[in-house]
Formats: structure tokens, C-alpha cells, sequence
């Protein structure tokens, strides 16, 4: 047991260390969602009416964020067609850690990285926007549901893909729809009632109603549904993932 | 344990082995097996089977026929038993380019277990020459540097089962004749088998008791690099002319007794005669030639290229046995 977690770890701080050697990518996952709120939200912030009443700053910049999560998941499942590209994943396949271990440490580690860029974009928007970290514990649990479906999504998706352009598209076509239908820039109930449906059946809805409680206080569904859902989900897909990972990759 | 158990277990057993990817057959009906501690080179031109065997062996690919055991293990059903006895050094790169050496190194040591890793790391470093650049990310390495490195991680747990597919292509030959030297010293201090592929001639012949040909995923012959030499029964005698008309020479050539084959190399006017007794033939073979003006005369003993002609009726790389060398 201690083995592997042993294993797990190693297997994380590589994984991290790539992450903080990748410069622009936090550039970039700084950049984008500080602009977003600065040039479009403050726009917006006088137009939209929200029907809870709440303001739409807070609304549109904590989505921003559940975004940015979700994209951060899509990228650390793309390492794993990275390691196969570069040939890295063979020397990790032929080592003695169990492919449970590998998987896990990907996991972790795209989930470390997303709860630091969170906490750190969090502060900075909280000087002008109305987010802030009432319900940590929400927050944190909405992030790593959100990071690990989409690693696993990515898992599933990098074990038959070959080439990171496949896996872009691919994936670009998958979790668009997800986003819209998440209540990301809307709330769900101001929806019409067809793809309200749609938005109820799609688990990134209580991922994002989750976080934005964690971070304004303010939910559509009730928490301890959106949190039972999401540990549920968190679970399924780091099986999934797992399973995917030691399937995807014999030859 | 079955009936090979009386005897010291082999530390590489592979029966009937078969490997197709879709359409392409690797291996065909493989058997081989290695003693511990031996030092054993598959030998084979492109496309043989070399890799395909190796990644069977190491558990990265599955075979779809035969059986193949590893360390006293099965590849198939044993995986993780074998992953623990075996290292390998790839073919194909396959070290992250944002990690510097010493992280790779170190991150193999935590794979590993090892409880000295950083001492290990360490001198492994100074041993390849990676030492001023062991905090570089490998981005920057050059080719050379990066073979390196992935023998130095594949040494660097001391495995029981080591496999080397290809070592030193692309090194200069400072660095192969470093790693050649690591390779013996690793060898003579016992326990690891070692297990390399090359289709360098030079290679197999300098480092490996036993070597095995390989060709089109059969093995066509195996043997001592000596024992396979001498069982040509012949010598090699080379004949260069002053002008490549000269290579006319080879009919009647092929006519004196005891030469068993006459190779034409147009381009270096040049004659190879694989001949018993070579050097009491060589006053008759030059007699033959007599006509053309001879420029230059040598007699050896066949080498590993000759022997892979005999086995397989075709050249092993056809542009060194035509062109000058
Ligand atoms: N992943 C693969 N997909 C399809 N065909 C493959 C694959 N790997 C190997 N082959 C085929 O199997 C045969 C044996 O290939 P292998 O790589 O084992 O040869 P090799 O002896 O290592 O050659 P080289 O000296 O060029 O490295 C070749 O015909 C090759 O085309
Ligand atoms: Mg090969």
C-alpha cells in the first residue's frame, strides 16, 4: 500500500513539474479570465438581470473559472498522448508502478495544479468582483470533480487517439456542449424548458452550481445533492480512467 | 516449477514465440533461450524482429502464440514479477523533454525503490559523462547526450535482466567505446544477463558470448560469434584490381577447388572468394587472375556478414558488402 503511494507520488511530482515548467500556459490561465471579467462582464454587469437577483459580475466570473478548470482538465488528459509522443510513457509502462498508480498520479496532479490557479485568479478577481471563498470545502470538492472528469474524459479519449490534433477536436467537440448546457454563463432555470432537460442531465451543471457556491455563496440545487453527484462522479470517472488507461494500452 | 527445474533456471525462455501487427508477421515461430548471466546479442537487419522481441520480453507488447518467460517468470501472466527483475534501454527515445537528467534519473530511483538513490544518480551521471548537464532540461540535450541518459536510467537500478535495444546507434565512437566498456564491467561483476540487439556486426562480435541472427522474425542461427565463424568452414580472401574488368575473373575462379563462393563487388574491383585452406589456395587463386593487374591481396578468417549470407542467402546490408569498406 505504502508502495503505491510511494509510486503515486513520484509519479505526481513529475507530472507537477511539468506543469510549473509550462510558463505560458499560466500566463495564459491568468490572463484569460481576468479579461474576460474586465472587458466583457463589466459591460454586461448593468444589462444582465439575474432572477435570484445576485449580481452577474460574480455569476459570469465564477463560471469563467469553472471553465477554466475544465479546460485545465482537457489539457492534463492531452499529456497523456504527449508521453506517448514523446515515447516517455514506455519507460513509465515498463517500470514496476502499477498503471493504477500512473493514472492516479495524472489525477492528482492536474488537480493540485487547478485548486493553486484557482486559489491564486480567486484573489485576484476577488479585489474587484463580488467572489470570494465562503464554502471552501464546496469549492475544493467541485474543482477535483471537475479536473478528474475531465482528465478521465481525456484518458478515454488519449487511449485511442494518436495525435494531439485528433485530441483537440475530439475533445473540443465533446465538452463545448458541456459548457453551454453547464450554466456556466446563465443560470440553468432561465433556460427554455427543452434544454433545461438537457442542462439537468449534464453532471458538469452541479460541478459548476457547486463551485459557485463555494465561491459566492449562491446555488441553484441543494448542495448536499450537487456534492453526493459529484462524489459519485469523481469516483466513476477515476475507475473509468483507470480502467481506460490499462485497456487502451496493449498492444 | 517443471522439469527444467533441476537445472539453474534460464533468465530468458521464449518458445514458439508469434507477433502480427494486422497484416505484417514480426515473429514467426521464435525459440531461443539465455542463460543467466550471459551476455546475448540478437542480431538483424532493419525490420528482423529485434524491437518486436524485445517489447514481448519486456511486457509491453503481447505475443499471440508461444510462451516466453523472463526472469522465471511469465511476461504474460507475471507481469509486475518481471517489470521488477528487468531494465531496458529503447530503440526509440523515450525521455521527457522538460525534465532535466538528474530528474529523470531520480524519478527512476523512486520507481525503482532505490533507497541510495541519489548516490546512484550521481555517479551514474559522472559515468555517462552527463554530470555538467545533469540539471538541463533534456530539451536541449543533443542526440548523443540523450542516448546517454537513457542508458544511464536503464542501468541505474542494476536490473537481473537488462535489454538494450540498439545502444549505441548514433554515438560517436568515444561514447560507444565508453558504453561498450560500462556494458563488460556491469557483465563481469555478475548477476545481470544481459540482453542486446544490434545490427552492428562490430558490436555483437566485440560484446556478446552468444549472438542469435535474426531475420524476417525467425532466428536462422545461433551460436558462439567464433563458433559461428568456423562453422563456415572457410577463409576470406580479398583480391583488388587495378581496373573493375577484373571481376571477370570470377568464373573461373569459382572453378579451383575449394572455393566455395565468389562475391563480385564491381564497384571496389574487387573479388570476395570464401575458400577452404585459404592461405595454401592463394598462389592457384591468384594464378586465375593473372590477366588483370592485382593492386591489393587479403586473407581472413569470414566475419559475422558472412555468416548472416550463409544462414539467409541474402547480404545483411546490401550497400556494405557492395561498396568498399
Ligand atoms: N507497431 C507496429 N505496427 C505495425 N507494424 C509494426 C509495428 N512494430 C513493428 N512492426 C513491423 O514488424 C516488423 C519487425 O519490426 P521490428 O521493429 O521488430 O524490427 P527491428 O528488427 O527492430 O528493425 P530495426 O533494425 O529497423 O529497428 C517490421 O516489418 C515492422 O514493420
Ligand atoms: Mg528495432
Amino acid at each position: 500500500m505504502s508502495r503505491a503511494l510511494g509510486d503515486t507520488l513520484a509519479i505526481l511530482q513529475r507530472e507537477l513539474l511539468r506543469y510549473r515548467r509550462d510558463r505560458a500556459y499560466w500566463v495564459g490561465q491568468i490572463a484569460f479570465p481576468l479579461a474576460v471579467v474586465a472587458f466583457i462582464g463589466f459591460g454586461l454587469n448593468d444589462v444582465v438581470r439575474l432572477p435570484t437577483g445576485a449580481d452577474y459580475l460574480g455569476h459570469l466570473a465564477s463560471g469563467i473559472l469553472a471553465l477554466l478548470v475544465g479546460s485545465a482538465g482537457v489539457g492534463g488528459g492531452m499529456t497523456l498522448i504527449q508521453d506517448r509522443e514523446s515515447g516517455f510513457l514506455r519507460a513509465l509502462l515498463v517500470a514496476p508502478v502499477s498503471r493504477t498508480s500512473l493514472v492516479l498520479g495524472k489525477l492528482l496532479a492536474r488537480a493540485l495544479a487547478s485548486v493553486a490557479l484557482v486559489a491564486l485568479l480567486v484573489a485576484l478577481l476577488a479585489v474587484f468582483t463580488p467572489v470570494g471563498i465562503p464554502h471552501p470545502a464546496a469549492a475544493l470538492l467541485a474543482v477535483v470533480a471537475i479536473t478528474v472528469a475531465f482528465v478521465a474524459l481525456g484518458v478515454v479519449l488519449g487511449t485511442w487517439l494518436r495525435s494531439v490534433e485528433a485530441y483537440r477536436l475530439l475533445a473540443g467537440l465533446v465538452t463545448v456542449p458541456l459548457y453551454l448546457l453547464s450554466g456556466i454563463f446563465y443560470p440553468v432555470s432561465t433556460l427554455p424548458a427543452a434544454t433545461r432537460w438537457l442542462s439537468y442531465a449534464n453532471p458538469l451543471t452541479y460541478g459548476v452550481d457547486l463551485f459557485r457556491y463555494g465561491l459566492l455563496g449562491v446555488n441553484e440545487f441543494p448542495v448536499a445533492v450537487s456534492a453526493s453527484l459529484l462524489g459519485v462522479l469523481t469516483l466513476a470517472s477515476t475507475i473509468g480512467a483507470v480502467v481506460a488507461f490499462d485497456r487502451g494500452l496493449r498492444e | 516449477m517443471d522439469a527444467s527445474a533441476t537445472t539453474q533456471p534460464a533468465a530468458i525462455r521464449v518458445e514458439g514465440l508469434a507477433k502480427r501487427y494486422r497484416a505484417v508477421v514480426a515473429l514467426d515461430g521464435l525459440d531461443l533461450s539465455v542463460e543467466q548471466g550471459a551476455f546475448y546479442g540478437l542480431l538483424g537487419p532493419n525490420g528482423a524482429g529485434k524491437t518486436t522481441t524485445v517489447s514481448v520480453l519486456a511486457t509491453l507488447a503481447r505475443p499471440d502464440a508461444g510462451r516466453v518467460q523472463v526472469a522465471g517468470h511469465d511476461v504474460v501472466s507475471e507481469q509486475a514479477e518481471v517489470r521488477r527483475a528487468i531494465g531496458i534501454v529503447f530503440q526509440e527515445p523515450s525521455l521527457d523533454r522538460e525534465l532535466t537528467a538528474r530528474e529523470h534519473l531520480d524519478l527512476q530511483g523512486r520507481l525503482y525503490h532505490l533507497d541510495d538513490r541519489r548516490r546512484r544518480t550521481g555517479e551514474a551521471l559522472e559515468r555517462v559523462g552527463l554530470a555538467a548537464d545533469a540539471d538541463r532540461p533534456v530539451r536541449g540535450f543533443s542526440g548523443g547526450m540523450k542516448r546517454r541518459l537513457e542508458i544511464a536510467r536503464g542501468l541505474l537500478h542494476r536490473p537481473r535482466v537488462l535489454f538494450l535495444d540498439e545502444p549505441t546507434l548514433g554515438l560517436d565512437v568515444n561514447a560507444r567505446a565508453g558504453i561498450w566498456e560500462q556494458l563488460r564491467e556491469l557483465h563481469a561483476a555478475g548477476g545481470t544477463t544481459v540482453f542486446l540487439t544490434t545490427h552492428s556486426m562490430d558490436e555483437a562480435d566485440a560484446l556478446c558470448e552468444r549472438i542469435g541472427i535474426l531475420d524476417a522474425g525467425r532466428l536462422v542461427a545461433e551460436g558462439a560469434p567464433e563458433a559461428l565463424k568456423s562453422a563456415l568452414g572457410g577463409d576470406v580472401v580479398e583480391i583488388g584490381f587495378e581496373q573493375p574488368d577484373g571481376c571477370a575473373a570470377a568464373e573461373l575462379l569459382a572453378r579451383i577447388e575449394g572455393v566455395l563462393s565468389v562475391t563480385r563487388e564491381p564497384e571496389a574491383a574487387r573479388l570476395r572468394i570464401t575458400v577452404r585452406d585459404g592461405s595454401r589456395r592463394l598462389a592457384a587463386l591468384l594464378e586465375a587472375v593473372r590477366p588483370h593487374v592485382v593492386s591489393e591481396v587479403a586473407l581472413h578468417r569470414p566475419d559475422l556478414e558472412h555468416v548472416f549470407l550463409h544462414h539467409t542467402g541474402h547480404p545483411f546490408e546490401p550497400e556494405r558488402l557492395g561498396g568498399g569498406g
